[in-house]
């Protein structure tokens, strides 16, 4: 039972609070050119992920790994979550996880 | 449904007023307070929830989490380090907030068969019943299934902030300031109207539960423009904006921007569609 390295769950908003330590956020690809991935949070704001291989445009994928700003992430672990993806929620759980319940995350 | 939880007759409802006939799940509703939760079914939770379970007892004990005993869990995360033999296959769950111990015993064919799909790094839901071995805590998984919608994910975080929420609840008893809270579980059906993501047959995420249904309409709208993105236009928030983000219809939207208005805790802009909170943020 480790429970030491948490991912807190982020989007663009929510990244900036967390430079430095370890994130999961998804975004949906806009651009990717091998080194640099560019693409839209869940709450539709531009993120920049280093580190992903070659990801078809438009589909969703959950990056986790260190936040190098608060418009970048360096990814570790990628999942590509599909073409389909409901944002919306995912951004509420991310908003709920640091607020009021984060005690069940972090 | 992705539903998991159970609606327990305890004691702390009986006085609320909460009639029964108002259930939309079938339960095995014990007649008397129960004390031994055998009954609860899987209970969605976070590793981090787990590791800070505490035991009834020895070693042989239900585990408590909330106030509540809970034997099996259900919790979505990431495999690695599987290692298979003969008897077990075991692997590290990673759901985010922790990592922690799982075991399956290989009692049938299925269990092999099942177990031989799952990969490093792939996302599955595990459900299986809590243990505790040589002082520390591990999961006998019973059932092992790849993710393949990955709403589900989202879904599970929901799934178990909303057991979070209604253990509390329970445990504390029904206040007259939480009928808000109840409603969730208990009037799914009257809610369907005013929420227009449960309708949406593209989610499969809006059977039963939705977080909007937590706080009224008004009180989102007023979250809303009270956020320090929506203060900082000057201009105002539009009701068409507040209609697509809240996922409320818009004649919804407008009466809430009504009473709030009437309280006057917001104010329209340039013009009657835009809003802005009074409050500085």
């Amino acid at each position: 039972m480790d429970t030491s390295s948490p991912s807190v769950f982020v989007n663009a908003e929510l990244l900036r609070m967390h430079v430095g330590k370890k994130v999961r956020a998804v975004v949906h690809v806009i651009q990717s050119d091998g080194e640099i991935t560019t693409g839209k949070s869940t709450d539709e704001q531009q993120l920049i992920v280093k580190g992903l291989p070659h990801v078809s445009l438009m589909s969703y994928v959950e990056v986790i790994g260190i936040a190098e700003s608060d418009q970048s992430i360096r990814a570790e672990t990628w999942t590509n979550f599909g073409n389909t993806f409901d944002t919306q929620s995912y951004n509420q759980v991310c908003q709920l996880a640091n607020g009021e319940f984060k005690g069940l995350f972090l | 449904m992705f539903s998991s939880s159970q609606f327990d007759a305890t004691s702390a409802f009986a006085g609320g007023g909460f009639s029964f006939t108002q259930q939309t799940q079938p339960t095995d509703s014990t007649p008397s307070p129960a004390k031994s939760r055998e009954t609860q079914g899987l209970v969605p939770v976070t590793v981090k929830q787990i590791s800070e379970a505490s035991q009834s007892g020895d070693e042989k004990s239900n585990f408590v989490i909330n106030g509540v005993d809970v034997a099996n869990v259900t919790v979505v995360g990431m495999v690695f380090e599987k290692v298979g033999r003969n008897t077990d296959v075991a692997f590290i769950l990673d759901d985010g907030t922790g990592r922690m111990k799982c075991r399956r015993w290989m009692n049938e064919n299925f269990d092999s068969i099942e177990m031989e799909e799952i990969l490093d790094g792939m996302y599955v839901r595990v459900n299986g019943h809590l243990k505790s071995f040589q002082g520390a805590k591990q999961l006998v998984a019973f059932s092992v299934r790849p993710v393949t919608n990955f709403d589900e994910v989202t879904f599970h975080f929901i799934d178990c902030i909303h057991n979070h929420l209604q253990t509390k609840s329970q445990g504390e008893g029904l206040t007259p300031t939480q009928p808000q809270l109840v409603d969730t579980s208990l009037s799914t059906p009257m809610r369907n109207g005013s929420n227009g993501s449960q309708t949406a047959p593209s989610s499969q995420l809006s059977g039963q539960f939705s977080i909007d249904g937590l706080k009224s309409c008004d009180q989102l709208v007023l979250d809303y423009l009270q956020q320090p993105s929506s203060i900082g236009q000057e201009k105002g928030i539009h009701r068409d904006e507040l209609s697509r983000q809240l996922k409320f219809p818009v004649e919804k939207i407008m009466e809430s921007i009504r009473s709030l208005e009437e309280e006057g805790l917001i104010y329209s802009t340039i013009d009657e569609f835009h809003y802005k909170s009074t409050a500085s943020g």
